[in-house]
């Protein structure tokens, strides 16, 4: 076994490798092309987003939770709704809670496109990439009519939405639903359920079994592609959505077998854009009418805020899996105590991770995309590697005092509490 | 004084076919990017990478040996040198008997040199993707060789002036034969070039040594500046030579015949239809095949020649060599 020792090499997969978008670290051991085993190392996208947050008020969390990350935009800022009004007790209209999920399932299309385009890319089958985005761009279009823009459409507003949906979007969204079931679809299936190239690259590719899938609590496409049947929108019967008729897919209904593999998490993601179709035109068939907000007025809202107290914890299927926000309120300021988020990319990494183990190294590409990962969401605590290669973990305590230090050094007019800066949203009262 | 001349018009082929092979990487681009609904690089945008690169400095890693620096311009050595015996629409230049040997030799040498150049390197990427060229580059030239080897031996018996040479394609081709067994082992041995001329420039399924999703650009990961500009080169030439084969021993018809030309007119002539029909031959293999293919595993790919072009090949040499020998009448 020793001497096998020495043809092992260590493949550096990241932090800047073509196959990833995002930066993050898998340290591959390989022997020829087989893997024996995989590190994973993060932390390269840091942004210190929790400590900004301490700095923000309520309501301009929302506009920082949004920009977490680029695709589930509106996820993080729903959930983080969500942990709030449970803190204070608001009470949402159903009309607002139809459009959260109109705009949330609208997201989930653009997500799931995305992803379907690049495990197209990471194969090398770079026309799917060009053309699902092409396809993508139908939805990205509504959202910005929705919204007011493609990628960050602050739809959110604690206790409610902010953009109502009117006549004229609901037949844009019934116009792009009809477009996507005739033209897109078909095309999406064929390539993900039958091309041969994709077959022979996707089947058996980063194996997570069942049993993984549970121990690791993968999330999402990811838990349901092998075969466990986890969904917040259905198992916690979450807002509307039970009205609505949400199950969780899984490759059993398409395929007829489950085997946890990179296909059936491809076969999960195209079954859950047809189950996103379903849902929107439902939703807007049955959307009632009604105010879109519990408080009109931002001031008001953050006025009701600041006597709120206790936490509140928000969940929500986000397009990778289950996102869930915490929040911590403190009585008599507008600012939460804590706010904490846990993405689904986060277990689902160390999954693929053990998955990958036995693998060829072609499979890593594919297999990381496969989960869709997203490590802005995923990076907020920091592993430091000093200059003499000694690694440090530093606690959050320790972070927070490194920071006010590195404040204070930048600009020693801040002071070393952390401070709330402006009162409100101004542009909120316009709106 | 024919040495001479000789000289001059293999410069002149040289330079020709350094543009026109660039030329066509800027048409497979442009025509790619408009299959997948993009508007692409410019036609000319090949030669402005090349002119970029060339002026560019060129990054040497640490642990890179001599050969570093030696493979990318043995590589295009290898490649002028390939050209003296490419049939280019009429017999090579410099073309003898049992010149196809050379020339298969010559165009292994190049994948072989790419193999070199990244082993010296010193990056684990290229390494990677030089354990991949080498495996992929003794699984495709078998179905190839006898493929091409079968062929020539067939059209010895038609009787030729030098045997196994390129400029045998010109007197006689397989066409010739005419006979159905020897049509039908003609369009398997077609399907197998095909195959392995996708494999030559490694695009679609046998994207696998450069998988730049896998390996960031695997062999050529650590080259940068003037000596990727040289492998850049002689990849051009290499896809538009390997055509050359393929078009040779298919599709060999000049028409200089037909407007009554010789001499040096006949020859462009017949250059630049030779040129058309190489466009067409890689529109087929490579433009065409890269837009609806994603990149194979290695191991599906090995399988793929041993167990799927060899036999096809085989089957194809068979049927020529029964339609020959007559065992069936």
């Amino acid at each position: 076994m020793n001497g096998r020792l020495e043809y092992w090499v260590k493949v550096p997969i990241g932090p800047i490798h073509p196959a990833l978008e995002e930066p993050e670290k898998f340290i591959i051991t390989l022997d020829g092309e087989r893997i024996i085993h995989v590190d994973v190392k993060l932390g390269y996208n840091l942004r210190g987003l929790e400590w900004i947050a301490m700095r923000r008020n309520y309501i301009q969390i929302l506009y920082l939770a949004e920009r977490i990350c680029g695709i589930c935009s509106f996820s993080h800022n729903h959930t983080y709704s969500r942990a709030v009004e449970e803190m204070a007790g608001i009470q949402v209209p159903e009309r607002a809670e139809y459009i959260r999920v109109i705009v949330g399932e609208l997201e989930r299309i653009h997500s799931h496109l995305l992803n379907l385009g690049v495990v197209g890319h990471t194969i090398g089958y770079d026309t799917v990439l060009h053309l699902s985005w092409l396809a993508r761009e139908r939805v990205m279009d509504i959202l910005e009519a929705i919204g007011g823009n493609r990628v960050n459409y602050s739809v959110n507003m604690i206790g409610g939405v902010r953009r109502n949906i009117e006549e004229k979007h609901k037949r844009a969204i019934l116009d792009m639903v009809k477009y996507y079931r005739n033209e897109v679809m078909p095309k999406i299936e064929e390539i993900f359920l039958y091309d041969p190239t994709v077959e022979a690259r996707l089947r058996d590719a980063g194996v997570i079994p069942k049993r993984i899938a549970i121990e690791y609590s993968a999330q999402g496409p990811t838990a349901r592609g092998s075969g466990v049947k986890k969904d917040v929108r259905y198992n916690e019967k979450l807002s509307v959505y039970p009205d609505l008729g949400v199950k969780p897919v899984t490759p059993k209904e398409f395929t007829g077998v489950v085997k946890g593999d990179v296909f059936d998490r491809m076969v999960v993601r195209v079954g859950e854009l047809w189950q996103s179709m379903d849902t929107i035109e439902r939703a807007i068939d049955q959307m009632p009418e009604g105010k879109i907000k519990a408080v009109p007025k931002d001031n008001a809202l953050l006025f009701q805020l600041k006597k709120a107290d206790g936490e509140g914890i928000g969940r929500y299927e986000a397009p990778r899996g289950e996102l869930i926000h915490y929040v911590k309120g403190q009585k008599g300021k507008d600012v939460p105590a804590k706010w904490k988020m846990r993405e689904p990319t986060f277990p689902n990494l160390f999954a693929i991770a053990r998955a990958l183990v036995g693998e060829q190294v072609a499979d890593v590409p594919v297999a990381i995309a496969s989960i869709d990962p997203c490590l802005s969401c995923t990076d907020r605590v920091a592993v430091i590697d000093a200059n003499t290669g000694r690694k440090k973990i530093l606690t959050e305590k320790d972070l927070l005092k490194l920071s006010i230090e590195k404040t204070r050094e930048l600009n020693p007019e801040v002071k070393a509490k952390p401070e709330v800066i402006g009162v409100g949203c101004p542009r909120g009262g316009a709106l | 004084m024919n040495i001479l001349y000789a000289t001059l018009g293999f410069i002149g082929i040289y330079t020709y076919v350094s543009f026109a092979s660039l030329l066509w990487e800027g048409i497979d681009r442009k025509l790619v990017a408009r299959m997948q609904r993009r508007v692409g690089p410019p036609l000319l945008q090949p030669f402005y990478d090349f002119l970029k690169l060339v002026s560019k400095e060129s990054i040497i890693p640490r642990d890179a040996n001599r050969f570093f620096e030696l493979a990318p311009v043995l590589a295009l050595a290898t490649s002028i040198a390939l050209l003296a015996y490419t049939p280019l629409g009429f017999e090579p230049l410099f073309g003898t008997k049992g010149d196809v040997i050379l020339f298969v030799y010559l165009l292994t040498l190049i994948g072989f040199l790419r193999v070199i150049g990244a082993v010296s390197s010193g990056s684990p990427y290229a390494q990677i993707g030089a354990q991949r060229e080498m495996i992929i580059l003794v699984s495709r030239e078998g179905p190839m060789m006898l493929a091409l080897f079968t062929i020539l031996w067939r059209l010895n018996g038609l009787g030729v002036t030098k045997p196994f040479s390129m400029g045998t394609f010109y007197e006689h081709n397989v066409w010739e034969l005419g006979t159905p067994m020897s049509v039908i082992g003609t369009v398997i041995l077609l399907f197998v070039f095909l195959a392995w001329l996708a494999s030559e420039i490694e695009v679609g399924y046998f994207d696998i040594p450069e998988a730049e999703t896998e390996l960031a650009e695997g062999t050529m990961a650590e080259y940068s500046g003037r000596h990727l500009a040289l492998f850049d080169l002689a990849s051009a030439i290499k896809a538009f030579v390997s055509a050359s084969l393929v078009v040779a021993v298919f599709f060999p018809w000049g028409i200089s015949g037909y407007l009554d030309l010789i001499g040096l007119p006949a020859m462009v002539v017949d250059l630049l239809f030779h040129t058309l029909k190489v466009f067409t031959v890689l529109f087929v293999s490579m433009t065409i095949f890269r837009t609806v293919t994603g990149r194979l595993r290695i191991t599906q790919a090995t399988n793929l020649f041993w167990t799927r072009l060899l036999p096809a090949s085989m089957v194809g040499a068979l049927l020529l060599v029964i339609d020959a020998l007559g065992v069936i009448a």
